[in-house]
């Protein structure tokens, strides 16, 4: 017994040896990239200087604009990201898994390089700081859209509602910051709209075991079409008391928010912002490294096998939805609160579908799904900000900065993405 | 069980009668009484995505031919339409329903106007801020269709001139929703005005966020994030005048320029906002005037009394078309010779001795 025991995997695992280990994916995406870069330089040489400035006017200390040709500087990135795409390739070539590093040097090369190409000749400064803290900014909603996407989807429940969970955070918000004077009570009531959005989800894919794409696509048309309804009727004729909210005061940390670039990017934001950082690490924390995470994702892998070691699965799926609504609803008060003090009819314009990409080429993973809304942020702003400073794309071209990019991170530098196993499986008891 | 499915099925169907509100033609028989003559005609209107509430074009056509319905002593069927799907259904039923004049908006409901057009050669259609001439050809597409068109860079160039005038940090700026003609018409006009002044007074004003060709687009037309960062980026650049053109979008740099703790001033863009948006008013240093309302009920008007004529119309300063607002609480603030200036430069303008160049310019 014991010997056959030893005997017999030995095939298959030396099967299994041979299978390569690591893809020439992350090596080829780099390489393509930065050949795409090179025919831009080529193509379209940009003569002139590149101003970079790093400094607001509260800082320990001012770094002075730094000025940089821009021609030279791009050349020199691409140079640095060949070597890292050759890196990449003689890893793989190894059979060695590419340092996450690698593909990071590579991709600040090229962004350092096609922001001085786009820059240049421009007399206005680009503002280093204006960029990351409205990447933050713009990602707002997306995260904590993506922490919600995540919590439902690991229970098992795919949640194509983030969209309708942020407009009805954002709608509830309005209504109830204003008539309170209160961000507090209208973020809080915002976490309740998400929260009854979850519910109806829940009610129809847990308990009836409606098809969840369907029940989410069906919920989004009805949050936007009440929203839309009650905006013109209600909230339009009484605009001053109804749709008018006190926002949330910026409050700087102390020391922090002196230190230059990181201090005005990370350390000079709304509560919401804060909260937004811990709430990344809490919702990894719930899910991996407690009883109550380890729950919901055994319903989200294998519901019977959970339902047999005597985990009430509805409730389980029930637990993480509410949660995963009070995320998004959250979220959804960003737009009302904080951003501007009023709501507009659709104003989330598609951000819970980014979300949902976000949450996916994260492979449900939290922090993972973070930095993926954060990405997106940031593309979005650096579109905003070129066109500002005056670059040589054309604007419309500009506008599809953000989806290029999470194509290419999806397809290029993220492996395969694993959706929990039991995801959009109804549980019937048998 | 049994009450939850219940429960479910009246929330469908409540959620449906809801629905069905807000996209059925609202009609009040019985309200024509008010006026002397009632007339059997019917003129009907359908709003684009934005709705009747979107304190632009659609608000104001629909003002427009509201009042227009009312002096004809009958009642104007209006359809709102919920997305870019619901045109052509909205348009059709608009057609079953008798209309004899139908007033769409806009460049998105285009297409669909000249194909209901060309269907029903019988009744006239009025077409708010596009030329309807999807080939390109110079053309509109179907004889029975009156084109609205505004040529605000006129406007824009006063708007221009006077915020060159009044910018003390000699840097001003604007974005736009999209980079649609209706749009960078207004930025292109107010970076002419921008450097006409420059060219008078030997200064060097910068515009930022257009630059004759292209600029900052939000990509959209909701007061969002996106435009609020964008509208950042500009102020961030130091300017103190910023235009944002496209309904909302101005409420978000209105956002942008409270957290940014500086004195800016809002330009604003087809009606008076400190009018429309009372709360605009501390900041808003004057608006680009797009008379809407008033040439759409001269449209209905006319089609009412069986006088309409399916020539184009282009608002101009000349014809009062397009204007630029007063200055309100800018008053005390602006340079009176600068106002004066302003004054004559419209005149200048209308006079054809200062050429405004835009693709509605002849």
């Amino acid at each position: 017994m014991t010997a056959a025991t030893v005997e017999a995997p030995k095939a298959p695992e030396a099967e299994n040896r041979r299978i390569a280990p690591v893809s020439w994916k992350s090596a080829v995406t780099l390489g393509v990239v930065t050949a795409l870069f090179a025919v831009l330089l080529l193509v379209a040489p940009h003569a002139g200087d590149a101003r970079f400035a790093l400094s607001t006017s509260g800082d320990f200390f001012i770094i002075p604009v730094i000025v940089v040709p821009a021609m030279g500087t791009a050349w020199g990135c691409l140079v640095l990201a060949a070597l890292a795409a050759v890196g990449a390739g003689l890893f793989t070539a190894r059979g060695l898994r590419t340092p996450a590093w690698v593909p990071g040097v590579a991709a600040f090369a090229i962004l350092l390089g096609f922001l001085s190409w786009a820059a240049a000749g421009s007399p206005r400064d680009l503002s280093i700081v204006g960029l990351l803290s409205g990447a933050v900014l713009l990602s707002v909603p997306l995260v904590y859209g993506a922490l919600g996407g995540v919590l439902s989807e690991r229970a098992g429940i795919v949640n194509i509602a983030i969209e309708g969970q942020l407009l009805a955070g954002a709608f509830t918000a309005a209504i109830v910051g204003s008539l309170t004077d209160s961000p507090y009570a209208g973020a809080l009531a915002a976490v309740l709209a998400g929260m009854l959005v979850s519910l109806v989800l829940g009610l129809f894919t847990i308990t009836y075991h409606v098809n969840q794409v369907i029940v989410g696509v069906v919920l989004n048309v009805l949050v936007i079409g009440l929203t839309s309804f009650l905006y013109s009727q209600v909230l339009v004729p009484d605009a001053a008391t109804l749709n008018t909210t006190t926002r949330f005061p910026r409050v700087g940390i102390p020391l922090l928010e002196n230190i230059p670039v990181i201090g005005p990017v990370l350390f000079d934001q709304t509560i919401i912002v804060y909260l937004m950082f811990v709430a990344v690490g809490l919702v990894w924390f719930a899910l991996f490294r407690t009883r109550w995470g380890l729950r919901v994702r055994a319903v989200g892998e294998h519901p019977l096998a959970a339902d047999t070691v005597g985990i009430d699965v509805v409730r389980t799926r029930y637990n993480a939805l509410l949660w995963a609504g009070a995320v998004a609803g959250l979220g959804g008060a960003f737009y009302t609160v904080v951003s501007l003090s009023q709501f507009n009819r659709e104003m989330t314009a598609g951000a819970g579908f980014i979300a949902l990409a976000a949450v996916i080429f994260g492979k449900w993973h939290p922090v993972r799904a973070a930095l993926a809304g954060l990405l997106f942020g940031f593309a979005s702003n650096l579109q905003s900000v070129l066109s500002v400073v005056g670059s040589p794309v054309p604007s419309q071209f500009m506008l599809m900065v953000p989806y290029v990019v999470t194509i290419l991170a999806v397809a290029g530098l993220v492996g395969r993405s694993r959706p929990p196993a039991a995801e959009g499986i109804p549980y019937v008891k048998g | 069980m049994k009450k939850a499915v219940a429960l479910t099925a009246l929330a469908g169907v409540a959620a449906l009668t809801l629905a069905a509100c807000g996209a059925a033609p609202e009609e009040e028989p019985g309200a024509g009484t008010t006026s002397a003559a009632a007339s059997d005609f019917v003129p009907c209107m359908v709003s684009d995505e934005g709705g009747f509430d979107d304190k632009s074009f659609n608000q104001l056509g629909f003002e427009g031919a509201t009042k227009a319905a009312d002096e004809l002593g009958t009642e104007l069927t209006s359809v709102e339409s919920a997305s870019a799907a619901d045109y052509k259904g909205n348009l059709e039923s608009l057609v079953s329903e008798g209309c004899d004049t139908i007033v769409t908006v806009g460049f998105a409901l285009s297409a669909d106007t000249v194909e209901s057009a060309t269907a029903n050669p019988e009744v006239e259609y009025v077409l708010i801020d596009d030329a309807a001439d999807n080939d390109f050809d110079g053309q509109k597409d179907a004889e029975n269709i009156k084109p609205l068109l505004y040529n605000t860079a006129e406007a824009a160039f006063l708007a221009g001139y006077l915020a060159a005038g009044y910018s003390e940090a000699g840097k001003v700026g604007t974005f736009g929703g999209q980079n649609f003609p209706t749009v960078s018409i207004f930025m292109d006009g107010f970076k002419q005005g921008v450097d006409h002044y420059n060219a008078e007074k030997g200064t060097a004003v910068e515009v930022i966020g257009w630059d004759g060709t292209d600029g900052s687009f939000t990509g959209g037309f909701q007061a969002n994030e996106t435009a609020k960062t964008t509208a950042k980026n500009i102020i961030d650049q130091g300017v103190d005048v910023i235009l944002p053109v496209g309904g909302p979008i101005y409420q978000s740099a209105i956002a942008a320029i409270e957290d940014s703790g500086r004195e800016i001033a809002l330009i604003g863009v087809d009606a008076d906002f400190y009018e429309t948006d009372p709360t605009t008013q501390e900041i808003v240093l004057t608006s680009i005037l797009k008379g809407m309302d008033v040439s759409v009920y001269e449209a209905v008007l006319a089609a009412g009394q069986d006088e309409f004529d399916a020539e184009a119309y282009v608002g101009t300063l000349e014809n009062g078309g397009v204007d630029l607002a007063p200055l309100h609480n800018f008053e005390d603030k602006v340079d009176p010779t600068l106002v004066e200036e302003v004054a004559a430069l419209k005149e200048a303008i209308i006079a054809g001795e200062v050429e405004v160049t835009s693709y509605l310019a002849e």
